[in-house]
């Protein structure tokens, strides 16, 4: 049976990767997936969580989670096809418009 | 060998956990855009592992369907779209990509000094346990779908309308923004 600890740890380090692409990288394609991470992480917390409790609140939540984190990548991918149409670009630092 | 797979078995959630790690990483800084998506759908799957061995049943058969079905090939159909050799990136970084990784670093090593000063410090509080024994309000009649269905649908009934209600908009938005302009 694995510790809460090392539960918590690995979703911790699962995480910072996520943080760490999306400060990073450069293509929009590769941050949208690392925010996926990030939700993933948070949902890792959660399934621990309602183990530890012996309560379905927390799978619960975790479902919610999945579900948003469904309809933010529909949104997000429509969003890169529409600025690669515009731009022909999806670099993130190529894309200046408020400049001004 | 039985020995051996004990006790890999006993630390199967260290090894997929490990393994989505891997899977991460290899995201983040695969230099291919299709590399990154495969390592997506490995951590993707890895995690669904890991929430297999907390006893969340439903929740592991729901992630394997809803990233590695549905997400990765949305993603993978987008790399495809989007043309990404015809413009070979120059770098694959951002020029503050140091300093990010320093702050992250820094971050993490903090959080982690936190943690092992709370966890192994002479006077550390009980540790929180995932004993088999805590998993029984999990199963329903041995079924973690139904349980977790009682308690979706009894106590979370408002939220997973309000969420039904986002996928729709989500789902009408993702086409009219992804729908080509006419002039």
């Amino acid at each position: 049976m694995p510790s809460m600890n090392s539960v918590l740890l690995i979703s911790f380090l699962l995480f910072s990767i996520g943080v760490v692409g999306v400060l990073i990288r450069r293509n929009a394609l590769i941050i949208l997936m690392c925010a996926e991470l990030m939700l993933n992480a948070a949902n890792l917390n959660l399934i621990a969580f309602a183990r530890h409790s012996g309560t379905v609140h927390g799978q619960a939540f975790a479902l919610l989670v999945m579900g948003l984190a469904a309809a933010e990548v529909a949104v997000g991918l429509a969003l890169v096809v529409a600025l690669y149409r515009k731009k022909s670009t999806i670099q993130v630092d190529e894309l200046d418009l408020l400049k001004g | 060998m039985e020995r051996y797979l004990t006790a890999i078995g006993s630390h199967l959630f260290l090894v997929f956990g490990l393994l989505a790690l891997g899977g991460a990483a290899t995201m983040v800084f695969a230099r291919s855009a299709v590399h990154s998506v495969v390592g997506f759908l490995f951590c993707m799957l890895a995690l669904a592992s890991c929430y297999l061995c907390l006893g969340a049943e439903f929740l592991a058969t729901a992630q394997i369907l809803v990233y590695a079905g549905g997400i990765v090939v949305l993603f993978l159909f987008v790399v495809m779209i989007v043309e990404l050799s015809k413009y070979k990136e120059k770098t694959r970084f951002q020029v503050q990509a140091p300093w990010a990784v320093g702050m992250v670093v820094a971050g993490a090593a903090a959080f982690i000094a936190v943690f092992w000063q709370t966890y192994f410090s002479p006077s550390a509080p009980q540790a929180l346990t995932l004993d088999p024994t805590l998993a029984q309000g999990l199963d329903v009649a041995n079924q973690n779908a139904q349980a977790l269905s009682r308690g979706l649908y009894a106590d979370y009934l408002l939220p997973f309308e309000i969420l039904s209600v986002i996928l729709l908009v989500a789902l009408v938005g993702a086409v009219v923004l992804a729908k080509a302009e006419r002039t």
